[in-house]
């Protein structure tokens, strides 16, 4: 739990609440606004001085990341637990059974996962790492973020770039909206902006689905209902031109792109409809994302030359052929974050042979300069360029020695803290605590 | 400086494009941070290096510089390969060098086993000469891109009509624009053809009485491909407004490359009074790949 030196202690704790052991109901009671967030941090300020803190909120998780140093350590995970507990007006007993808790190098893992998106309900989903960013310049902001959190929340950025740049992870769509429209109607069109698209009816997904197109690029757009006053509604909401179900047929023959989601109990389009329509079309492609159940559109449509028409099934088929790509990434993710995360604690193992290290040069600077001045009293005659030359000589000599006890020490920081040897050049070479 | 050029071979390059095709194969198996880098610096140096050769040859071979078939399958070569490398910087994420350095491959490998003789030209023919090896080169090229293009095309239409989604970082460009590069190089390919063929025609005028017979291999051949190109275009023009238009658009351009595949490996057999006689100047098995 503690990484520890002769002269050094560094700790590190973190208290968490997430999706996977804390009920929604507690989880909204728990979660912070940015100001709440801001409020808090700076009363950890106050209540534990000297040490740092990052408080992490976002929908599935309230995290609080703490670091200590030396004779001010990070508090016990329980003085955190009752201290988030106090600050939401919470009964600290309710959380005690279902808040982690964990400590040190299992800190440094688990916050590079969550960065990387690995821990969130949507494996690889991006928007976290903007999160994770936010909350700790919101912790630098207020004062309770320095050289360990900022450190720690950096590795943890990097490691996120890299699961995302050197996996797929986080590339495949998920939802039905962004599949239909990135995945197959963009393998069918270059561009949407002078490309006609045909919203039917008014189901749950038209909207979702609207909002990637027109993020495409998407402009010209028609709505149609069997309720004219619900599509020329419609249409407003979405800025969208109302059109007539009526005329459903022409419209078809003149659309490129159409989004079905009616409550129809039959297929509104037939084949027998769209054949008489077809011949207007003059070959041009026409792709259906068809997302109602039942479905719109007769599946033999689906057959003609130049019809891309879609399913919910076949969408969500596709969805979960990613989802499982995504699966498959895991183990390079994971290899990524084991690589970064032993790349910190070395850095951190390291840090702390810093004063051992400071003293073993400055009582070698010093033996050095009284020699330098002793032979340089024998000698007076040796002109300035001389005396410089010779106590180079002499930096160089001293370097050259410090460098194998330096690569020992950074070696050894790789399975921790590197306590024999510091305590070894600690009596070998008599340095003070 | 001298010595380095000279001693560049087709080996140099077409192993450089050989290891980018590679890179671009290996997009089907493993994810890397590096292999574009590599992919592009492979190709990039291989380019540079067929550029070297080029311009050695244009300047130390006796003739009409660049006018061999061996120097003309191999421009062909350089030209694909120039727009792979641009394609590859302008559109990272997809694979067309998987398409298009097999191509360049092959037009090397044909190189090699080619004839390295320079055509021998009058001075008054030499303008139409090169006009006619212009517009040659120009369709030969067109109908590659098209068959790239089509086979795209091909593998995309799959893709959506088996409701797939995208291979991480093997993404096609869609169907929309592989459909408008199909059409475009079929209409270059046919038009700079005729064009081809009609410079030949007038070539063999200016040439008499040493032209070649019109029943002539190469000049049967292609004929062939010329007529071939033009009705194929024809019948993507007509067909561009019915629904499987662009289906038929991308098969006529694989085929294209077939017909005009056949037509040069027909050449690299034949005997023909078109410019040498190829089967009397292949180069020895250990020049072919100098």
């Amino acid at each position: 739990m503690t990484s520890t030196t002769a002269g050094t202690t560094t700790t590190l704790t973190l208290v968490s609440a997430t999706h996977r052991t804390v009920p929604l109901e507690l989880r909204e009671r728990l979660a912070f606004s940015a100001e709440q967030a801001a409020t808090a941090l700076a009363a950890f300020r106050e209540r534990f001085p000297g040490r740092e803190a990052v408080l992490l909120s976002t929908c599935n998780r309230v995290e609080f990341y703490v670091a200590g140093e030396n004779d001010v350590p990070a508090p016990p995970a329980g003085d955190l637990v009752a201290f988030l507990a106090e600050c939401r007006e919470l009964n600290a007993a309710l959380l005690d059974g279902v808040v982690s808790r964990q400590a040190d190098e299992a800190v440094v893992r688990h916050l590079f996962s969550v960065a990387a998106g690995l821990e969130s309900m949507v494996l690889g989903e991006p928007q976290i790492l903007g999160q994770v960013k936010g909350a700790w310049l919101l912790a630098r902001d207020s004062g309770t973020s320095g050289p360990l959190t900022g450190g720690m929340f950096q590795a943890a950025l990097r490691t996120a770039k890299r699961v995302a740049s050197e996996t797929s992870l986080g590339r495949e769509r998920t939802s039905i909206p962004s599949v239909a429209v990135a995945d197959f109607a963009a393998g069918v069109f270059e561009r949407f902006d002078d490309k006609r698209i045909l919203l039917v009816g008014a189901g749950k997904m038209a909207a979702e689905t609207l909002r990637y197109l027109r993020e495409a690029g998407a402009r010209d757009v028609t709505v149609v209902n069997r309720t004219a006053s619900r599509a020329v509604e419609l249409a407003a909401r979405l800025g969208a031109r109302p059109g007539s179900f009526a005329e459903l047929a022409a419209e078809l023959a003149a659309a490129d792109l159409v989004v079905s989601t009616t409550g129809a109990s039959e297929p509104i389009v037939s084949l027998v409809l769209y054949e008489r329509v077809e011949r207007e079309r003059q070959g041009r492609p026409l792709v259906v994302l068809d997302l109602a159940v039942p479905r719109d559109f007769d599946s033999r449509i689906g057959e003609r030359p130049g019809v891309w028409l879609y399913s919910v099934d076949d969408l969500a088929a596709a969805c979960d052929a990613n989802r499982q790509s995504r699966t498959r990434e895991m183990p390079a993710a994971l290899a990524i974050v084991e690589e970064e995360t032993l790349r910190f604690m070395t850095d951190m193992h390291h840090r702390t042979t810093a004063p051992v290290i400071e003293q073993l040069k400055a009582g070698w600077s010093e033996t050095g300069e009284a020699e330098l001045e002793r032979l340089f009293r024998r000698l007076p005659d040796l002109g300035d360029a001389e005396r410089a030359e010779i106590r180079q000589a002499f930096d160089r000599y001293a370097a050259k020695l410090l460098h194998p006890p330096l690569v020992s020490l950074r070696s050894e920081s790789q399975s921790g803290p590197p306590h024999g040897l510091l305590d070894a050049l600690k009596r070998l070479f008599q340095l003070g605590e | 400086m001298t010595e380095f050029v000279s001693g560049i071979s087709i080996v140099c390059f077409a192993a450089s494009y050989a290891v980018a095709l590679g890179c671009e194969a290996s997009r089907l198996v493993f994810r890397s941070g590096v292999r574009g880098i590599v992919m592009v610096g492979f190709a990039a140096a291989g380019l540079f290096a067929h550029t070297l050769f080029l311009g050695w040859r244009a300047v130390s071979e006796s003739g009409v510089p660049l006018s061999s078939p061996f120097d003309w399958y191999l421009l062909a070569a350089w030209l694909l390969a120039a727009g792979y490398l641009w394609l590859a910087l302008a559109n990272p994420r997809t694979p067309v060098g998987l398409f298009l350095l097999p191509v360049v491959l092959a037009l090397v490998g044909a190189a090699a086993v080619a004839s390295r003789e320079p055509f021998l030209q009058s001075p008054a023919a030499l303008v139409w000469a090169r006009i006619h090896g212009s517009f040659n080169l120009a369709f030969s090229v067109s109908v590659a891109l098209g068959a790239v293009a089509g086979m795209m095309w091909l593998i995309q239409a799959g893709r959506l009509a088996r409701k797939q989604p995208p291979l991480a970082g093997f993404r096609m460009p869609s169907l929309e624009r592989l459909t408008a590069i199909t059409h475009r190089a079929l209409g270059i390919a046919a038009w700079t053809a005729v064009a081809g063929f009609v410079s030949g025609v007038v070539l063999n005028a200016v040439k008499l009485p040493e032209s070649v017979p019109w029943t002539d291999p190469v000049v049967l051949r292609m004929g062939l491909v010329v007529v071939w190109l033009v009705v194929a275009d024809g019948v993507a023009l007509a067909m561009r407004r019915r629904p499987a238009g662009d289906r038929l658009a991308a098969w006529l351009s694989v085929v294209s490359l077939v017909v005009l595949a056949g037509s040069l490996a027909w050449g690299l057999l034949g005997v023909s009074q078109h410019g040498i006689p190829s089967a009397t100047n292949k180069p020895p098995a250990a020049e072919a790949f100098r």
